[in-house]
Protein backbone atom coordinates (compact mmCIF):
# COMPACT_ATOMS: atom_id res chain seq x y z
CA UNK A 1 0.00 0.00 0.00
CA UNK A 2 2.99 2.46 -0.70
CA UNK A 3 2.17 5.85 -2.24
CA UNK A 4 4.32 4.80 -5.23
CA UNK A 5 2.21 1.43 -5.64
CA UNK A 6 -0.90 3.64 -5.41
CA UNK A 7 -2.92 3.32 -8.99
CA UNK A 8 -4.74 6.41 -8.59
CA UNK A 9 -1.98 8.31 -8.69
CA UNK A 10 -1.51 10.34 -11.61
CA UNK A 11 2.02 10.62 -11.67
CA UNK A 12 2.57 14.42 -11.25
CA UNK A 13 3.69 13.77 -7.57
CA UNK A 14 0.09 14.77 -5.44
CA UNK A 15 -1.02 12.22 -3.21
CA UNK A 16 -4.52 10.92 -3.79
CA UNK A 17 -6.68 11.44 -1.20
CA UNK A 18 -9.46 8.99 0.10
CA UNK A 19 -12.21 11.07 -1.52
CA UNK A 20 -10.69 11.37 -4.57
CA UNK A 21 -10.17 7.70 -4.50
CA UNK A 22 -13.96 6.96 -3.47
CA UNK A 23 -15.23 9.40 -5.94
CA UNK A 24 -13.50 7.17 -8.70
CA UNK A 25 -14.80 3.94 -7.34
CA UNK A 26 -18.35 5.68 -7.04
CA UNK A 27 -18.24 6.94 -10.82
CA UNK A 28 -17.58 3.69 -11.91
CA UNK A 29 -13.92 5.26 -13.89
CA UNK A 30 -12.08 2.45 -11.58
CA UNK A 31 -10.11 0.35 -13.42
CA UNK A 32 -9.57 -3.39 -12.26
CA UNK A 33 -5.89 -2.42 -10.18
CA UNK A 34 -8.18 0.84 -8.45
CA UNK A 35 -10.66 -1.47 -7.69
CA UNK A 36 -8.46 -4.06 -5.81
CA UNK A 37 -6.35 -1.15 -4.32
CA UNK A 38 -9.43 0.51 -2.81
CA UNK A 39 -11.12 -3.02 -1.59
CA UNK A 40 -7.81 -3.41 0.36
CA UNK A 41 -7.38 0.32 1.35
CA UNK A 42 -10.66 -0.03 2.88
CA UNK A 43 -9.44 -2.64 5.42
CA UNK A 44 -7.03 -0.19 6.78
CA UNK A 45 -9.50 3.16 6.85
CA UNK A 46 -12.52 2.83 8.33
CA UNK A 47 -13.93 6.13 7.05
CA UNK A 48 -13.71 4.91 3.65
CA UNK A 49 -15.51 1.69 4.31
CA UNK A 50 -18.41 3.20 5.84
CA UNK A 51 -18.53 5.97 3.31
CA UNK A 52 -17.79 3.12 0.19
CA UNK A 53 -20.70 0.92 2.17
CA UNK A 54 -23.12 4.58 2.40
CA UNK A 55 -22.74 5.28 -1.59
CA UNK A 56 -23.10 2.30 -2.65
CA UNK A 57 -26.49 1.72 -0.82
CA UNK A 58 -27.29 5.41 -1.90
CA UNK A 59 -26.59 3.96 -5.74
CA UNK A 60 -28.47 1.05 -5.60
CA UNK A 61 -31.42 2.43 -3.96
CA UNK A 62 -31.04 5.23 -7.03
CA UNK A 63 -31.55 2.69 -9.45
CA UNK A 64 -34.29 1.07 -7.93
CA UNK A 65 -36.12 3.55 -6.93
CA UNK A 66 -35.66 6.16 -9.60
CA UNK A 67 -35.81 4.13 -12.88
CA UNK A 68 -38.91 2.39 -12.77
CA UNK A 69 -41.72 3.91 -15.08
CA UNK A 70 -41.84 2.93 -19.10
CA UNK A 71 -42.55 5.19 -21.60
CA UNK A 72 -46.56 6.12 -22.01
CA UNK A 73 -47.66 3.15 -24.86
CA UNK A 74 -49.31 5.78 -26.38
CA UNK A 75 -46.20 8.07 -26.58
CA UNK A 76 -44.53 4.95 -28.53
CA UNK A 77 -47.07 4.68 -30.72
CA UNK A 78 -46.99 8.41 -31.59
CA UNK A 79 -43.79 8.63 -32.49
CA UNK A 80 -43.45 5.65 -34.56
CA UNK A 81 -46.49 6.39 -36.90
CA UNK A 82 -45.19 10.06 -37.63
CA UNK A 83 -41.20 8.37 -38.49
CA UNK A 84 -43.49 5.80 -40.64
CA UNK A 85 -45.22 8.61 -42.60
CA UNK A 86 -42.13 10.18 -43.03
CA UNK A 87 -39.85 7.22 -44.27
CA UNK A 88 -42.69 5.88 -46.43
CA UNK B 1 -22.51 13.92 -30.56
CA UNK B 2 -22.68 17.51 -31.76
CA UNK B 3 -26.28 17.24 -34.34
CA UNK B 4 -24.49 20.02 -37.01
CA UNK B 5 -21.26 19.49 -36.62
CA UNK B 6 -21.06 15.96 -37.42
CA UNK B 7 -19.89 14.83 -41.01
CA UNK B 8 -22.91 14.09 -42.88
CA UNK B 9 -23.97 10.38 -43.59
CA UNK B 10 -26.47 9.46 -46.03
CA UNK B 11 -28.73 7.07 -45.37
CA UNK B 12 -31.66 5.49 -47.36
CA UNK B 13 -35.57 5.65 -45.99
CA UNK B 14 -34.87 1.65 -45.30
CA UNK B 15 -31.50 2.43 -43.59
CA UNK B 16 -32.87 5.26 -41.91
CA UNK B 17 -36.28 3.47 -40.84
CA UNK B 18 -33.40 0.67 -39.32
CA UNK B 19 -31.42 3.20 -37.31
CA UNK B 20 -34.62 4.36 -35.86
CA UNK B 21 -36.40 1.70 -34.51
CA UNK B 22 -33.10 -0.46 -34.06
CA UNK B 23 -30.57 2.33 -32.15
CA UNK B 24 -32.98 5.02 -31.24
CA UNK B 25 -36.00 2.98 -29.67
CA UNK B 26 -34.82 0.72 -27.36
CA UNK B 27 -33.93 4.13 -25.58
CA UNK B 28 -37.28 5.36 -25.18
CA UNK B 29 -37.90 4.29 -21.42
CA UNK B 30 -34.51 5.87 -20.40
CA UNK B 31 -35.03 8.86 -22.03
CA UNK B 32 -38.55 9.06 -20.47
CA UNK B 33 -37.05 8.99 -17.28
CA UNK B 34 -34.69 11.59 -17.91
CA UNK B 35 -37.22 14.05 -19.56
CA UNK B 36 -39.15 13.41 -16.48
CA UNK B 37 -36.36 13.49 -13.67
CA UNK B 38 -35.69 17.17 -15.56
CA UNK B 39 -39.09 17.99 -16.09
CA UNK B 40 -40.62 16.48 -12.59
CA UNK B 41 -43.94 16.51 -14.85
CA UNK B 42 -45.16 13.53 -16.80
CA UNK B 43 -46.97 15.74 -19.74
CA UNK B 44 -43.65 17.61 -19.91
CA UNK B 45 -41.82 14.91 -20.01
CA UNK B 46 -43.93 13.01 -23.05
CA UNK B 47 -43.37 16.30 -24.87
CA UNK B 48 -39.78 16.57 -24.56
CA UNK B 49 -39.51 12.72 -25.67
CA UNK B 50 -41.40 13.36 -28.70
CA UNK B 51 -39.79 16.29 -29.68
CA UNK B 52 -36.09 14.50 -29.03
CA UNK B 53 -37.54 11.39 -31.06
CA UNK B 54 -38.49 13.95 -34.19
CA UNK B 55 -34.99 16.02 -34.06
CA UNK B 56 -33.05 12.80 -33.74
CA UNK B 57 -34.67 11.86 -37.12
CA UNK B 58 -34.45 15.12 -38.98
CA UNK B 59 -30.82 15.16 -38.10
CA UNK B 60 -30.60 11.41 -38.41
CA UNK B 61 -27.68 11.69 -41.32
CA UNK B 62 -26.26 13.21 -38.24
CA UNK B 63 -25.74 10.09 -36.61
CA UNK B 64 -22.85 7.70 -37.21
CA UNK B 65 -24.07 4.33 -37.23
CA UNK B 66 -22.52 2.20 -34.53
CA UNK B 67 -21.97 4.93 -32.16
CA UNK B 68 -23.09 5.23 -28.84
CA UNK B 69 -27.10 6.45 -29.81
CA UNK B 70 -28.26 6.61 -26.28
CA UNK B 71 -25.09 9.56 -25.41
CA UNK B 72 -26.42 11.00 -28.80
CA UNK B 73 -30.33 11.02 -28.00
CA UNK B 74 -29.45 12.25 -23.97
CA UNK B 75 -27.56 15.12 -25.45
CA UNK B 76 -30.65 15.90 -27.97
CA UNK B 77 -32.76 15.75 -25.17
CA UNK B 78 -30.79 17.54 -22.68
CA UNK B 79 -30.44 20.60 -25.39
CA UNK B 80 -34.23 20.75 -25.60
CA UNK B 81 -34.72 20.86 -22.35
CA UNK B 82 -32.70 24.03 -22.28
CA UNK B 83 -33.24 25.98 -24.93
CA UNK B 84 -37.04 25.24 -25.24
CA UNK B 85 -38.68 23.69 -21.77
CA UNK B 86 -36.01 26.39 -19.35
CA UNK B 87 -36.64 28.46 -21.29
CA UNK B 88 -40.68 28.43 -20.79
CA UNK B 89 -40.46 28.53 -17.24
CA UNK B 90 -38.08 30.75 -17.10
CA UNK B 91 -36.15 28.94 -14.29
CA UNK B 92 -32.98 30.71 -13.10
CA UNK B 93 -29.43 28.60 -12.32
CA UNK B 94 -28.93 28.59 -9.46
CA UNK B 95 -25.83 26.73 -9.18
CA UNK B 96 -22.98 28.69 -8.59
CA UNK B 97 -20.16 26.75 -9.70
CA UNK B 98 -17.43 28.97 -9.24
CA UNK B 99 -18.40 27.89 -5.78
CA UNK B 100 -18.44 24.43 -6.61
CA UNK B 101 -14.97 24.26 -8.04
CA UNK B 102 -13.07 26.12 -5.01
CA UNK B 103 -14.95 24.18 -2.80
CA UNK B 104 -13.87 20.52 -4.44
CA UNK B 105 -10.55 21.81 -4.61
CA UNK B 106 -10.50 23.16 -1.12
CA UNK B 107 -8.29 21.56 2.20
CA UNK B 108 -11.30 21.18 3.58
CA UNK B 109 -12.92 18.57 1.44
CA UNK B 110 -11.60 15.63 2.88
CA UNK B 111 -12.83 16.63 6.31
CA UNK B 112 -15.89 16.68 5.14
CA UNK B 113 -15.99 13.28 3.98
CA UNK B 114 -18.19 11.70 6.76
CA UNK B 115 -21.81 12.55 6.65
CA UNK B 116 -23.89 12.03 9.35
CA UNK B 117 -26.56 9.53 7.16
CA UNK B 118 -26.37 5.62 8.60
CA UNK B 119 -27.04 2.87 5.67
CA UNK B 120 -29.66 1.27 8.21
CA UNK B 121 -31.71 4.84 8.51
CA UNK B 122 -31.36 4.53 4.77
CA UNK B 123 -32.78 1.00 4.04
CA UNK B 124 -35.46 2.22 6.10
CA UNK B 125 -36.40 4.34 3.41
CA UNK B 126 -39.05 3.10 1.78
CA UNK B 127 -38.75 4.43 -1.99
CA UNK B 128 -40.48 8.16 -2.09
CA UNK B 129 -37.99 9.50 0.33
CA UNK B 130 -34.44 8.79 -1.83
CA UNK B 131 -36.78 10.45 -5.37
CA UNK B 132 -37.95 12.95 -3.88
CA UNK B 133 -34.17 13.99 -2.38
CA UNK B 134 -33.39 13.07 -6.40
CA UNK B 135 -35.92 15.40 -7.22
CA UNK B 136 -35.27 18.55 -5.06
CA UNK B 137 -31.65 18.99 -5.86
CA UNK B 138 -31.68 21.46 -9.08
CA UNK B 139 -31.58 20.45 -12.31
CA UNK B 140 -27.22 20.45 -12.82
CA UNK B 141 -27.11 18.67 -9.70
CA UNK B 142 -29.72 16.37 -10.30
CA UNK B 143 -28.77 15.19 -14.12
CA UNK B 144 -25.65 14.49 -13.12
CA UNK B 145 -26.40 12.27 -10.95
CA UNK B 146 -28.89 10.66 -12.89
CA UNK B 147 -27.02 10.35 -16.10
CA UNK B 148 -23.73 8.56 -13.55
CA UNK B 149 -25.84 6.55 -11.07
CA UNK B 150 -28.84 5.45 -13.21
CA UNK B 151 -27.69 5.01 -16.49
CA UNK B 152 -23.83 4.38 -16.14
CA UNK B 153 -22.78 6.97 -18.41
CA UNK B 154 -18.99 7.63 -17.64
CA UNK B 155 -17.14 11.25 -17.84
CA UNK B 156 -16.68 11.61 -21.25
CA UNK B 157 -19.71 10.65 -22.75
CA UNK B 158 -21.12 12.75 -20.09
CA UNK B 159 -18.75 15.71 -20.90
CA UNK B 160 -20.18 15.40 -24.47
CA UNK B 161 -23.96 15.10 -23.55
CA UNK B 162 -24.08 18.23 -21.10
CA UNK B 163 -20.73 20.50 -22.99
CA UNK B 164 -19.06 21.00 -20.05
CA UNK B 165 -15.11 19.92 -19.19
CA UNK B 166 -14.91 16.14 -17.28
CA UNK B 167 -13.31 18.33 -14.48
CA UNK B 168 -16.67 20.22 -14.34
CA UNK B 169 -18.45 16.83 -14.51
CA UNK B 170 -16.44 15.65 -11.85
CA UNK B 171 -16.76 18.40 -9.21
CA UNK B 172 -20.39 18.23 -9.88
CA UNK B 173 -20.76 14.86 -9.44
CA UNK B 174 -19.08 15.13 -6.24
CA UNK B 175 -21.19 18.18 -5.11
CA UNK B 176 -24.26 16.44 -5.86
CA UNK B 177 -23.71 13.45 -4.36
CA UNK B 178 -23.04 15.59 -0.84
CA UNK B 179 -26.04 17.80 -1.68
CA UNK B 180 -28.26 13.79 -2.15
CA UNK B 181 -26.61 12.78 1.39
CA UNK B 182 -27.90 15.80 3.25
CA UNK B 183 -31.05 16.05 2.00
CA UNK B 184 -31.54 12.02 2.78
CA UNK B 185 -29.99 13.14 6.02
CA UNK B 186 -33.17 15.63 6.68
CA UNK B 187 -35.20 12.91 5.68
CA UNK B 188 -33.68 10.17 8.21
CA UNK B 189 -33.78 13.03 10.88
CA UNK B 190 -37.50 13.06 10.71
CA UNK B 191 -38.11 9.50 10.36
CA UNK B 192 -36.95 9.37 13.68
CA UNK B 193 -33.10 8.68 13.48
CA UNK B 194 -31.77 11.11 16.51
CA UNK B 195 -27.92 9.33 16.50
CA UNK B 196 -26.85 9.25 13.49
CA UNK B 197 -23.45 9.78 13.68
CA UNK B 198 -21.23 7.97 12.07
Amino acid sequence: MSQASNPFNSGSGKKTTCIEMLQVILDGQATTDQCEYFRLHMDQCMPCFKNYQLDIAIKEMLKTKCCGGEAPTELVSKIKSQIAQNIR
Amino acid sequence: MEIEKAPRQHYSDFEKGEIFNNEFLPHIHAMYNFGYRLTLERDDAKDLVQDTYFKAFRFIESFQRGTNAKAWLFRILKNSFINDYRKKIKEPNKVDYQEVESYYNSEDVDRQITSDLRVDALKDMIGDEISNALNALDVDFRTVIILCDLEGFKYEEMAKILDIPIGTVRSRLHRARQLLKEKLSEYAKSMGYKNTEL
